[in-house]
């Protein structure tokens, strides 16, 4: 499988078909004289901030933004959205959604 | 017969898609200014994005994923980003401009400034977006918009027709950097980025799929070439009876008794509503497109279909950059300025955009039997690279208050 073509940058989105952001970096160990063992799937605003630019996503880490983490083993499909056997309700990748929900649904018509 | 009434309302919404404050600004001073020797810009504008909208329709379709994702996914989020936040400043200024267009519609009317009137354009913007659901809004919108074709009455009534040689392209003496930049600001008018990403979330929205790909070529062909004759009909008219006034259009006041003529004590109501309905309906689109875009590359929820509450953060998106794009208006930058500018700097946006989505567009992984013709590449790319030169050349000059 070619990973940065086919798992980097894709859509995540839990068992229900849920979208609970991209895939911004991909861990891996690296061991000697093996291939490389795939660890987690990374998603979250610090994971897009290494990305655009290491100082930036330093800057990120230290006000204590982290990226969360997907046991790659958790993978369920990949396509063009990659699958994991997970729930939404698991993770707190939808918190600011639901939070914003609260408010929205207090106004006519939302 | 599903379909062929699909084709119907898709060619009508061109229509409001295509007509916007850009258009408005843009072809009035050209005609007023250079009679009808702008009229190429429009249909070099017109064959670049009636290729681009039915791309981008055929990608969404075969692939099931709007043009914003794919992108994102092909070229990775460090070219993504910087391709949403140039996009995105470039919505903002076009949603000003819109918002402008509305509100100086409402200033012709009442006589009240314009600067009072952005925020209520954009509350009622929002209002439509919050309790509409994409299909209604869209034929609404749509619908109202056929009032521009007041002006292709004007145009017939006024004898509108280019003398002998008059529709070539002609570099005025002494005033070659003001056409070339009018040109610019016209073909920007023309293939509005945010059209791309609005189109193809469309067709993701109506679940278009490959049975839609004649349906989509229709709309794309007859839709955008009909919002070219709007487009082309607003210029010949104020060729026909602005320019021998020697009215050059600094201002939408300046031309908004250019249909009495035709329509005597309607004229002024008539030009305000076009004006209006059709910058309504381009601010829905932009700032639909820029919550697409934003929600599109973040990962999260989006859709019009779905209910407010159900894509929040979507909701939330296109609610801030309204308010975002109320606020220039609000402090009173003159809404044809920043239109004619806004148009201009579309340009430079362009290859930006145009030469992925090219890429895209020729993946066989992606659109298996349906990538493009090498004709459709060599088009696109031929017309946005040209376009690119003339605005890095023109803009400057411009700014700088060349002739």
């Amino acid at each position: 499988m070619d990973l940065i073509r086919e798992v980097l940058d894709n859509q995540l989105v839990d068992r229900n078909q849920q979208r609970l952001g991209k895939i911004d970096s991909i861990v891996a160990e690296f061991r000697p004289g093996r291939p490389p063992l795939l660890k987690y799937i990374e998603t979250g605003w610090a994971a897009k901030g290494t990305r655009i630019h290491r100082r930036l996503g330093e800057w990120m880490r230290r006000r204590g933004s982290r990226p969360y983490r997907i046991d790659w083993t958790a993978i369920r499909d990949v396509g063009v959205d990659v699958e994991v056997a997970l729930e939404a309700k698991e993770t707190p990748l939808l918190r600011t959604e639901n939070r914003l929900r609260r408010v929205l649904t207090r106004i006519p018509g939302s | 017969m599903k379909k062929a009434l699909e084709i119907t309302l898709g060619i009508v919404t061109s229509v409001g898609g295509f007509v916007d404050a850009g258009s408005f600004a843009t072809s009035l001073q050209a005609g007023a200014r250079h009679g009808f020797r702008l009229m190429w810009a429009v249909g070099l504008g017109t064959l670049c994005v009636i290729f681009l909208t039915e791309m981008s329709g055929r990608l969404a379709l075969m692939s099931k994923h709007p043009v914003r994702e794919l992108i994102h996914k092909r070229f990775g989020l460090r070219y993504s980003a910087a391709l949403l936040l140039g996009c995105l400043i470039l919505d903002q200024l076009v949603l000003a401009s819109e918002i402008g267009g509305v509100a100086m519609a409402a200033q012709l009317v009442t006589g009240v400034a314009f600067r009072w009137w952005a925020l209520p354009a954009a509350l009622a913007v929002w209002a439509l977006l919050w309790f509409l659901t994409f299909g209604v809004m869209e034929k609404a919108i749509s619908i109202a918009g056929l009032v521009t074709l007041a002006f292709v009455v004007a145009a017939f009534r006024a004898h509108a027709a280019p003398p002998s040689g008059g529709l070539l392209p002609a570099w005025p003496e002494g005033q070659s950097a003001r056409y070339g930049f009018l040109a610019v600001s016209i073909i920007g008018a023309t293939i509005m980025p945010s059209m791309l990403f609005f189109y193809s979330s469309g067709a993701i929205e109506e679940q278009w799929d490959r049975g839609y790909l004649w349906v989509n070529r229709a709309v794309a062909a007859l839709g955008m070439a009909f919002g070219a004759g709007i487009a082309l009909a607003i210029m010949a008219a104020s060729a026909a009876i602005l320019m021998p006034k020697g009215i050059r259009v600094e201002s939408y006041a300046e031309a908004s008794r250019m249909l009495e003529g035709s329509f005597g004590g309607w004229g002024l109501p008539l030009f305000a509503a076009s004006l209006g309905v059709a910058s309504f309906g381009a601010a829905v689109e932009v700032s639909l497109s820029g919550a697409y875009e934003i929600a599109q590359t973040a990962g999260w929820n989006w859709g019009k279909e779905k209910k407010a509450r159900d894509a929040s953060r979507f909701t939330l998106s296109y609610t801030a950059m309204l308010a975002l794009g109320a606020v220039p208006i609000a402090l009173g930058v003159d809404p044809l300025k920043l239109t004619v500018f806004t148009m201009a700097i579309a340009c430079l946006i362009l290859p930006f955009l145009t030469f992925p989505f090219l890429a895209l567009m020729n993946d066989r992984t992606v659109l298996r039997d349906q990538v493009n013709s090498r004709w459709a590449n060599y088009a696109v790319a031929g017309i946005v690279g040209l376009t690119f030169l003339l605005a890095i050349v023109a803009i400057p000059l411009q700014i700088l208050g060349g002739s």
